[in-house]
């Protein structure tokens, strides 16, 4: 299987149970910034349809299979669900839920629709405003190189800087934004 | 004979303008592509990696057994992950 059907087969589960949802991680920096190799499709998945999750797991399963352990990340305590291609290459699903996060929230709620050719059809997507903000928060060195690189490629001059600033200061993390802003070289 | 070059190694100034310069094409070809084009790379290089990553193993196992060599790259992405995902995940929340 390649990485491209597993996020189509991936989109077609959660719009067939009915759930609203997003691809983050790399599929989304690598969308404003550096393309870079991943090995996951992860999606942040809507609460609102209490069951939705478990309903994509399942029509995931003839593809997927999920670790039945729910984990939570020790930033913010959110839930994910991480499962593993049943065919090679071993491609791994990563469902994160919603959840009671002012960021989360926001991040959700501006979510913009994206076609892709590629995968014949559109899907959802953060802004890159968003994804510099929780890339910056989670802080690892991959996160930080995408931050960097979407404000690269992007530039700031085209990003809504005061919300990104807004919430690097709720965050406290303004000095890896500023880090991050001054890793891109000039231009010209 | 070729000239002699300077190792940019042993020169901080030197070495940061090339990761500069290294960084800065990477930049200005992404700016030339769409988001949907982006993305369609970062899929061209993750099916290409995880089969550069294929031929590794079976390279290092010595097979030309595929599913071996799939094996091979399924425990090597297991640990990085291990590694990667210390101390950022757990299975009992504890706040």
């Amino acid at each position: 299987m390649k990485l491209e059907e597993l996020a189509i087969h991936v989109i077609e589960a959660a719009e067939a149970t009915g759930v609203d949802f997003m691809a983050v991680g790399a599929i989304a920096a690598g969308a404003y910034g550096v393309p870079r190799s991943t090995r996951d499709v992860d999606v942040l998945v809507s609460m609102e349809l209490p069951d939705g999750v478990t309903e994509i797991v399942q029509r995931l399963a003839p593809f997927v299979v999920f670790d039945p352990q729910v984990t939570f990340d020790t930033l913010t305590w959110g839930r994910r669900h991480v499962g593993q291609t049943r065919s090679a290459p071993p491609f791994k699903v990563e469902l994160f839920e919603t959840f009671d996060d002012p960021f989360v929230k926001s991040e959700f709620s501006r979510r913009q629709s994206v076609f892709v050719p590629l995968l014949q059809r559109s899907t959802w997507l953060p802004t890159p405003e968003d994804v510099v903000v929780q890339k910056l928060r989670w802080g690892r060195n991959k996160d930080l190189d995408d931050a960097r690189d979407v404000l690269a490629v992007q530039g700031p001059e085209t990003l809504d800087m005061a919300y990104i600033e807004t919430w690097c200061r709720t965050h406290g993390t303004e000095d890896r934004l500023r880090t991050a802003l001054e890793g891109i070289p000039p231009l010209e | 004979m070729l000239p002699a070059m300077n190792n940019p190694h042993e020169d901080p100034a030197a070495l940061k303008a090339l990761q500069d310069d290294i960084y800065r094409e990477k930049i200005l070809r992404a700016r030339k592509q769409t988001p949907a084009e982006r993305l369609a790379d970062v899929f061209e290089l993750s099916d290409h990696q995880h089969q550069l990553m294929l031929a590794g193993a079976m390279h290092k196992l010595k097979t030309r057994d595929i599913h071996l060599g799939w094996a091979e790259v399924g425990r090597w992405m297991a640990r990085l992950d291990r590694v990667r995902e210390n101390g950022l995940y757990v299975t009992e929340r504890t706040s």
